[in-house]
């Protein structure tokens, strides 16, 4: 993601970041969370499959974003809405063309339903 | 300048991957360094590679975090643009004279903001050298120290320049320096440079703008090279659809370059370029490697090349191309060249060819050597033995990396450690002091404080301020709850303001910092330093980066930018508010080292460590110490083995510091870095048990020779091993003396499929033996069948004297090995397929000789015990192959010699040596500091589920005795992983807690109450 920033790659304005040590450090109540806030999509950033700094840290991730998938979708919410992304660090052009991507998704997708409800 | 420094102080010249090592290495044991470099920035080649084989991970990101450690060891001096002028006097007390260029820049009040070279990139010298469109391009970002150099012959407006700086660090009247400096002993890790292609005009290099050499295409594939990593080739920015290797190109070379050694790493490098280009384009891509023979003979690298065979379809031609045409219509090159069953050349045509360039001694490094009077080889290296494989001719200055002879980084690294423990040699302990303390403050404690948060912005020159409006950055962040102050400072991370931050944190009461700015992976450390001198506790920061991930991604849409900023500080302080002083917990250092295996390396090491002045356990599972060392005849330089050994037997014996315990073995062992008890049991007098206290391991428990059921061996008594050769030879037994014909087989064992690794030291032993033979009898006849000759390095010159001598060596395949036959009246005969006739032929041998593979010891019990895991060979795990190939995966554990992976007497020694100045960097401290951000279980909360001990990758939680989950602190590297995967949410990342998390998803969305 920095390593976007290195190149000076534009990505959309709307992205913010949280960071973690590792992608295996992200929980489900995290995503929900962030759902439930009325962000409109939310991607997990690990590190290249077989190329995790911590071993195995990505691999649990996936299996996070794939379970809150399924959560979103019995909830009536799109599960397009969470997505997980593998990087190395060096991947800056990828990166940011993952994030014109989703930016483009979530933008076909419209705001968050909880977001509307929010603002009624 | 040293005056009032202990005089353990050491002088490492070089400061490329060895000499930041060895650097390290003494600084951490407590020796004062000088690191002296003659470009403006330390890294050295290691910086331009775009990925490190085998694991193909970004070289950048594996090399980094190891360079910023440079600036934390705080008894290292970094002294760049310098060179020796002089040296005199002796071990224990060198008089150096050393030569500094001007810098034209103050490193103390640079930023490395880049504004300078933005406006005048010809005169700005980011990194120096080798890459074509250098300074240009950004090649080595995280470059050390973070500052700039001016050229300024090239600069013709030296006033606008000097304008440039918003931090005013340019200094146009710096001038040339001349200091002398004492120190005790000198490591010399100067490298080497690339063999210039122009030497050999057929190639066309220089001629033909697609020929470039291996580094140059490392650069094209780099994400931070001149094409930001897109594979196109220089004449006409077309993909290219064929790519061919040329190796040994200044390597293996007599006629026309006079380098007739092998380089070692071409094989290697060239394998790994074919494969990243390989997973980037798969079938849209055709590579041909033309080679002599492959030598990939470094641990697991012959199953690298195997997988670049069979899993990504690189082609391999065995033949040295002698001439590169060019079409000067298509800019496509021919290649011409002759297989070795053909009498008739064939041409192919490829997009590019890259030329695989080997090293090279510079003339300025071979004047260096003859400055400091010590011996070099033929070649231009130093010479050194191979019981003593980093000192030179001269006491007192050693030798680790290329100067010594082509290498890789692994091995490089390991020099670098073993030249470390030499260097640091003959200092008593307390003359040395570890370098951490830095006389910080106390810490203030906070805990009754309401929390007082302050927020400093950064411009960071044009990269910030020019986009995001900080001022009102600034302003927003006074406004946000818990915020004390808020205020822009320019550069933050100068030392100007990193003052004026401890100055406002100590008048106002500061007890949380927030810096908007770069990315925590830029200056975090240096932040944290910064807070810690103020009295705070280092955890209490939080960095907004508005830099990486706003101004630079949005830099034409400054108002969203400008709203993005006030996000993320807002987000930052969120989690700020949270934040809580970590402890950190100190454990007193057992000043002892347990070292297992009573081999060569086992006992060098345990003698390393009793002559630093520290105690050593050797321990021994037979009833003597030596392994199979005394068994081996010569070294392959040609040094008598067993008077060695011998030698080294009385000497650990002898010492008081080193308690030999013969068959005896580890029975259990408890704790971790810097303080672990070990119960040794005795296996000849009932049991015996003994409980030693240590500091560190090294294991240094060795392998053996492969004992083979192939080739009639144990069948018929003239089929022998190279130890069962080096004894009949030794002893002038008939069996050898009165034969008139001698084979030798490679490979027995060895790159098979059961046993794919390469034992690396047989090709050279089979060569040692073959020459003593030749020498000893010239008139018999000495075969050698063999896959690849790999006589890497300078073992190069006993392939060629072979030769010369009259050994005929004839190649077979994998597929069509020697048939060995025990004829009428037990008379061998072999039948061998010979490659380059293309027909078999028959010898009949009076004596065989297996070159056998090297196999570890059995101990898996003793490494299930001690944590320590081994690759599908048997042989044990290293923290990281590349960088930290001497470390066990377990902190505070190192291993030695064949236990390792195979490796000649020199190599292991070498090991041993480098273990001894690993272990060092924990002995010398009086406390192990462990925590920080680690995980850490709230005992009330846990099932005692085990997914924890399940789920970590380092084996850091277990049960403890209290019945609940315990995480090791000193195994913890605080992924969070089980954090996040325990049910019962009964364990905390610190830093990274849920709420704090939590807090910062809040924030990004809500605009926050004030």
């Amino acid at each position: 993601m920095d390593q976007a920033g290195s190149m000076r790659l534009s990505y959309p304005a709307s992205v913010r970041t949280i960071r973690v040590p590792c992608a295996g450090r992200v929980d489900i109540i995290h995503l929900l969370r962030a759902i439930e806030d009325g962000i409109d999509g939310v991607c997990v950033i690990a590190c290249l499959e077989g190329d995790c700094h911590f071993l195995t840290g990505n691999l649990k991730a996936q299996k996070k974003v794939q379970y809150v998938k399924k959560v979103l979708e019995e909830l009536g919410i799109e599960p397009e809405r969470v997505e997980i992304f593998n990087f190395s660090s060096g991947q800056g052009v990828e990166f940011a063309e993952i994030a014109k991507q989703m930016y483009e998704r979530i933008k076909a997708l419209g705001p968050s339903p909880v977001a509307l409800k929010k603002a009624a | 300048m040293s005056d009032d420094r202990p005089n353990a102080s050491v002088m490492v010249v070089g400061g490329g991957m060895a000499g930041i090592q060895a650097s390290l290495d003494l600084a951490e044991a407590g020796c004062t360094v000088y690191l002296v470099e003659q470009s403006p920035a330390i890294g050295g080649l290691m910086t331009q590679l775009d990925r490190t084989f085998p694991t193909n991970n970004c070289d950048l990101c594996t090399i980094s975090p190891h360079l910023a450690e440079t600036r934390r060891g705080l008894n290292i001096e970094l002294l760049n643009l310098t060179q020796i002028k002089d040296v005199q006097g002796e071990q224990g007390n060198f008089k150096v004279t050393l030569i500094s260029k001007p810098r034209y820049i103050d490193t103390f009040k640079c930023t490395a903001c880049g504004e300078c070279h933005r406006k005048f990139p010809d005169c700005v010298n980011l990194t120096p050298g080798l890459d074509h469109r250098a300074p240009t391009c950004m090649r080595y970002p995280k470059v050390i120290p973070e500052a700039f150099s001016i050229d300024m012959e090239k600069c013709k407006d030296v006033d606008s320049l000097v304008k440039v700086c918003p931090a005013g660090a340019i200094v146009p009247d710096d001038s040339e320096k001349v200091m002398e400096i004492q120190v005790s002993s000198i490591v010399l890790a100067p490298g080497a440079e690339l063999f210039d292609p122009k030497e050999l005009p057929d190639y066309g290099y220089g001629k033909f703008k697609n020929v470039v050499t291996g580094l140059e295409y490392e650069r094209l594939l780099s994400a931070s090279g001149p094409t930001l990593g897109k594979l196109v080739r220089p004449s006409d920015g077309k993909v290219p659809k064929r790519i061919a290797w040329i190796q040994c190109v200044g390597s293996r070379n007599i006629n026309q370059a006079d380098t007739p050694y092998c380089s070692s790493v071409c094989c290697m490098y060239a394998l790994k370029e074919g494969i990243i280009t390989k997973e980037r384009f798969r079938d849209d891509i055709e590579l041909v490697v033309f080679y002599m023979d492959m030598r990939t003979t470094w641990k697991d690298y012959e199953l690298y090349y195997q997988r670049a065979k069979d899993e990504y379809g690189i082609k391999f031609v065995r033949s040295r191309p002698h001439t590169i045409d060019c079409d000067p219509k298509t800019d496509d090159l021919l290649i011409t060249y002759t297989l070795e069953k053909h009498s008739q050349p064939a041409t192919e045509t490829f997009d590019m060819v890259v030329l695989s360039t080997g090293f090279r001694v510079p003339a300025s490094v071979i004047e260096l050597g003859e400055k400091l009077g010590i011996q070099l080889n033929e070649h231009g290296f130093v010479s050194t033995s191979s019981f003593n494989p980093v000192a030179t001719s001269k006491p007192g200055v050693y030798v680790c990396g290329l100067f010594e002879s082509p290498k890789d980084i692994p091995e490089t690294l390991i020099q670098a450690s073993a030249a470390a423990c030499m260097a640091g040699k003959g200092f008593p302990p307390s003359v040395k002091k570890a370098g951490f303390d830095d006389q910080l403050p106390p810490e203030r404690d906070v805990s009754a404080e309401p929390v007082k948060i302050g927020v400093f912005v950064c411009d960071c020159g044009y990269n910030i301020g020019s986009v995001v409006d900080v001022d009102k950055v600034a302003s927003y962040a006074q406004g946000l709850r818990n915020v004390e102050l808020a205020e822009v400072v320019g550069h933050g991370c100068s030392n100007e303001s990193l003052q004026r931050i401890q100055q406002v944190i100590k008048e106002k009461g500061l007890n949380r910092v927030v810096i908007g700015g770069c990315s925590p992976r830029a200056f975090e450390l240096k932040f944290q330093d910064c807070i810690r001198k103020a009295g705070l506790n280092r955890y209490l920061l939080e960095m907004a980066n508005i830099r990486d991930q706003d101004t630079w991604v949005h830099m034409d849409k400054p108002e969203e930018a400008t709203e993005k900023a006030k996000d993320i500080v807002r987000m930052a302080v969120a989690k700020a508010s949270l934040i809580e002083p970590l402890q950190e917990v100190q454990l007193e250092v057992k000043k002892a080292v347990l070292v297992i295996g009573g081999g060569v390396a086992g006992m060098e090491a345990a003698l390393g460590i009793a002559e630093q002045g520290y105690k050593a356990y050797l321990i021994e599972k037979t009833s003597q110490l030596g392994g199979v060392a005394p068994k081996l005849r010569t070294t392959w330089k040609g040094e008598q083995i067993a008077p060695y050994v011998d030698s080294l037997i009385k000497r650990v014996q002898e010492h008081p510091d080193v308690e030999v315990l013969l068959e005896t073995e580890v029975e259990s062992t408890t704790g971790i870095i810097g303080n672990f008890v070990t119960t040794l049991v005795s296996s000849n007098r009932k049991g015996d048990k003994k409980v030693v206290e240590h500091g560190a391991t090294i294991l240094a428990t060795g392998g053996k020779e492969y004992k083979p059921t192939e080739y009639l061996y144990g069948e018929h008594p003239s089929v022998l091993t190279h130890l069962d050769f080096d004894q009949a030879f030794t002893s002038n037994d008939p069996k050898i003396k009165e034969a008139e014909c001698a084979v030798f087989i490679q490979c027995v064992g060895s790159r098979i499929p059961e046993r794919p690794y390469c034992s690396r030291t047989c090709c050279t032993h089979s060569l040692e033996s073959a020459i003593a033979l030749k020498e000893t009898k010239p008139e018999m006849d000495v075969y050698v069948l063999y896959r690849d000759m790999r006589s890497y390095g300078f073992r190069e010159d006993l392939y060629r004297k072979a030769r010369e001598l009259g050994v005929v060596f004839a190649r077979y395949e994998l597929e069509h090995p020697p048939e060995l036959k025990n004829e009428d009246g037990n008379k061998l005969s072999i039948t061998v397929m010979d490659q380059i006739l293309g027909k078999s032929i028959k010898i009949s041998p009076d004596v065989v000789v297996l070159a056998t593979a090297i196999v570890p010891n059995e101990n898996k019990k003793l490494f299930d015990m001690l944590k320590i895991p081994v690759n599908d060979d048997g042989f044990l795990t290293e923290a990281h192959t590349k960088l930290r190939p001497v470390d066990a995966p377990i902190n505070g554990v190192f291993i030695a010699g064949l236990a390792h992976c195979p490796k000649s007497i020199d190599e292991s020694i070498a090991q041993a040596n480098a273990a001894v100045a690993r272990a060092m960097t924990i002995l010398a401290r009086d406390v192990i500091t462990l925590g920080g951000v680690v995980a850490t279980v709230i005992p009330g909360k846990c099932a005692v589920c085990l997914t924890c001990v399940r789920t970590c990758p380092y084996g850091a939680p277990s049960i403890g005795e209290d019945g609940h989950a315990v995480i090791d602190l000193a195994e913890c590297r605080g992924c969070g992983i089980c954090v996040a995967e325990c049910p019962g949410k009964a364990i905390v990342l610190q830093h990274f807690t849920d709420d704090q998390i939590i807090a910062k998803i809040d924030a990004s969305v809500a605009v926050s109450s004030t």
